[in-house]
């Protein structure tokens, strides 16, 4: 994907994906995801029914000129565009996507802008740079005169939102997650392919190590596709550990239970739509930490507390129909 | 549910109740966050006990967010990070309880619209994560309150959201009569709001007082004072309340009176129910009258028009 003839000598790919809970009280419709999700006039959005509904947006161009963060705090300059795009999932969870793609070197001068509008999503690097530096910048420093694709992704998110704010009425309150990526291709060493790791302030990072010539747009659907089994985990943890546990009072836990079925429970299904060379990846995290085994943990917890409050109430019932009669 | 806690005067106990209210909400299991929007003087991560916010939120916080100079407004977890030895661990059944701190340089700004777009950004987006969201403003009429109005008016792209005000005031004469003013006044909220769009009806629905250190006659504090120094004291209380009833903010306005604490007094805290219970360091007054204050917040029958 990306301009003709750029792909090859792109080096690294970098994004950030940002997942919340679309806010308006049930999934939205197709017709409504489309209206939510058209960001231009001149491109439709793009839906798809399977393996499950999703509706992604036509990408979208930001230009960029300022520093790239890299881990040596060398200063290196970068013009171009970051593509961003936004997508929902079963018209219920709603992700948004900065990324780009960038060589490893570039013309020594700036160049004027139709250099660079004619290579879509890329960065391109006033000199040389190194790949590896910029990938473990742009996954650890921020600073605030350097790139942020984040501020993009969440610009798609805010415009999202601005649309909904006359029917905002989330059905659970649920935790923002940010998952920073970087990709280079894979060598030959033996480097494991995926790097997974949370940070204390909750952003996630992702160090990719993908076959060569993985087209940008694949690696950042990868990502997604992460991000949000990522989001969904993180989400059903959270209520479970907020529940207070052997409490009497069922209806609280009630509260907390019927959305997570309600809204998200049906909503896992990894690799959906990850392109078949990457899907190693996806298994590399099932492994370690076995995002799939953990999943089946949370929801069998979701039910047998279901089940246990529905036995309490029953029994409740009982004894007092007992006491009446 | 978007809070803005107000008060005409400094020192009147906005943040240290506030503070208080968003603990007992977390408590109560709502997902919780506190904006400091009192850029003159942040003082929330002091009552959350969280030393290091000061330094760390220096151009990451909402002061910097709002003028665009940080995308991302720090957050900090008050479970994880507080240093009050009591609430290091979420207790069982609460919601998060997250510190939105300020800048501690920067002071006041004007509001443009760009300040109104990320501001209107950012609650909405705390309104997906969070069910309260709790905005300490700045003393008297300041930009901050212009800010929340305009972002809470009709057209300012948060009129629906469920909103209410809370403006705290001592119980003394002066800060009686200039809680009043600040809401009714020529220059007040209400007059504020109109100008920009709101309701006048709608809003001041939406506006409770909340009597901050109030002294409590007939707690134990005030028992070993003279006949003459009790009578005269009463006195005043039955001469304050009608003064406020005159000025139109009188019991029925009122959400809640949180009694003069000396904990409070002499530092600036979260009541615990170890404090109370165990320690027994503060009144079992003061920390239900927190609750109730809690509860309040979003019980329907306390609000709306009179
Ligand atoms: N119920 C109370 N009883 C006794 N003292 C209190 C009570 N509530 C607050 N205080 C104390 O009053 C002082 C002022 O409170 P606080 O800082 O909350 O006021 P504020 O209105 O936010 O002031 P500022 O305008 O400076 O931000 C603090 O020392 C606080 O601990
Ligand atoms: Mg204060």
């Amino acid at each position: 994907m990306g301009a003709p003839g750029k792909t090859t000598d792109a080096v690294l790919a970098c994004g950030e994906v940002r997942t919340c809970l679309l806010p308006t009280r049930e999934a939205v419709d197709q017709q409504v995801a489309e209206r939510l999700l058209r960001l231009r006039a001149d491109e439709p959005v793009r839906v798809s029914k399977r393996p499950n509904r999703y509706a992604v947006s036509p990408d979208v161009l930001t230009g960029v000129d300022c520093r790239l963060p890299t881990a040596n705090g060398s200063k290196v300059r970068a013009v171009g565009t970051v593509t961003s795009r936004a997508a929902l999932v079963e018209g219920r969870v709603l992700q948004a996507t900065a990324y780009f793609s960038a060589p490893a070197g570039g013309p020594d001068r700036r160049r004027p802008w139709g250099y660079y509008l004619v290579r879509p999503g890329v960065l391109v690097p006033i000199g040389k740079v190194s790949p590896r530096a910029v990938a473990e910048g742009f996954l650890t420093r921020h600073h605030q005169d350097e790139l942020d694709v984040g501020s993009i992704a969440e610009g798609q998110l805010s415009r999202i939102s601005r649309l909904l704010a006359d029917s905002f009425d989330p059905p659970l309150t649920t935790t923002d997650t940010r998952v920073r990526w970087a990709a280079s291709p894979a060598s030959d060493g033996d480097e494991p392919p995926l790097r997974f790791t949370v940070a204390e302030d909750g952003l996630r990072t992702l160090d990719l190590r993908l076959p060569p010539g993985t087209a940008p747009a694949a690696a950042a659907a990868l990502c997604e596709d992460l991000a949000l089994h990522d989001w969904l985990l993180t989400t059903v943890v959270d209520k479970l550990d907020g529940l207070r546990l052997g409490s009497a009072d069922g209806k609280a836990a009630l509260k907390v239970l019927r959305p997570l079925v309600d809204h998200l429970l049906h909503l896992w299904l990894p690799k959906a739509r990850v392109e078949r060379p990457l899907e190693a990846l996806w298994d590399a995290l099932e492994q370690e930490p076995g995002f799939s085994r953990q999943w089946e943990t949370q929801v069998r917890r979701v039910r047998d507390q279901l089940l246990l409050q529905a036995i309490l109430t029953q029994r409740e019932a009982l004894g007092a129909s007992l006491t009446t009669s | 549910m978007l809070v803005f806690a107000a008060s005409d005067k400094g020192g009147t106990g906005r943040s240290v109740t506030s503070a208080n209210l968003a603990y007992h909400r977390a408590l109560d299991g709502d997902d919780v966050c506190y904006l400091d929007f009192d850029f003159g003087s942040p003082t929330a991560a002091a009552v959350f006990d969280l030393p290091d916010v000061l330094s760390e939120a220096e151009g990451r916080g909402l002061h910097s967010y709002l003028k665009g100079k940080t995308g991302e407004p720090l957050r900090v977890d008050v479970w994880s990070r507080t240093e009050h030895p009591q609430l290091r661990s979420r207790p069982g059944g609460s919601g998060r309880l997250v510190l939105l701190p300020g800048d501690r340089t920067g002071g006041e700004f004007v509001t443009d619209d760009e300040n109104l777009h990320r501001c209107v950004d950012l609650v909405l987006r705390l309104k997906r994560e969070f069910d309260v969201i709790i905005v300490d403003l700045s003393a008297g009429r300041s930009y901050a309150m212009d800010l929340a109005l305009a972002a809470t008016s009709p057209r300012g792209g948060l009129g629906r959201l469920k909103t209410r005000w809370l403006v705290y005031h001592r119980w003394t004469r002066q800060h009686v009569m200039a809680a009043a003013e600040l809401v009714y006044g020529k220059q007040g909220i209400v007059q504020a709001g109109i100008a920009m769009g709101h309701e006048a009806d709608a809003l001041s629905a939406a506006i409770r007082f909340v009597r901050a250190a109030v002294p409590n006659l007939e707690s134990p504090l005030w028992s070993q004072v003279s006949p003459a120094q009790y009578a005269w004291m009463r006195q005043c209380d039955t001469q304050l309340e009608e003064i406020a009833a005159g000025r139109g903010i009188g019991k029925t306005r009122v959400l809640s009176s949180i009694p003069l604490e000396p904990v409070l007094q002499w530092q600036e805290r979260l009541i615990t129910d170890e404090d109370v219970h165990d320690r027994r360091i503060a009144n079992v007054e003061t920390w239900q009258k927190m609750g109730e204050l809690a509860q309040r917040l979003t019980d329907d029958k306390y609000w709306g028009q009179l």
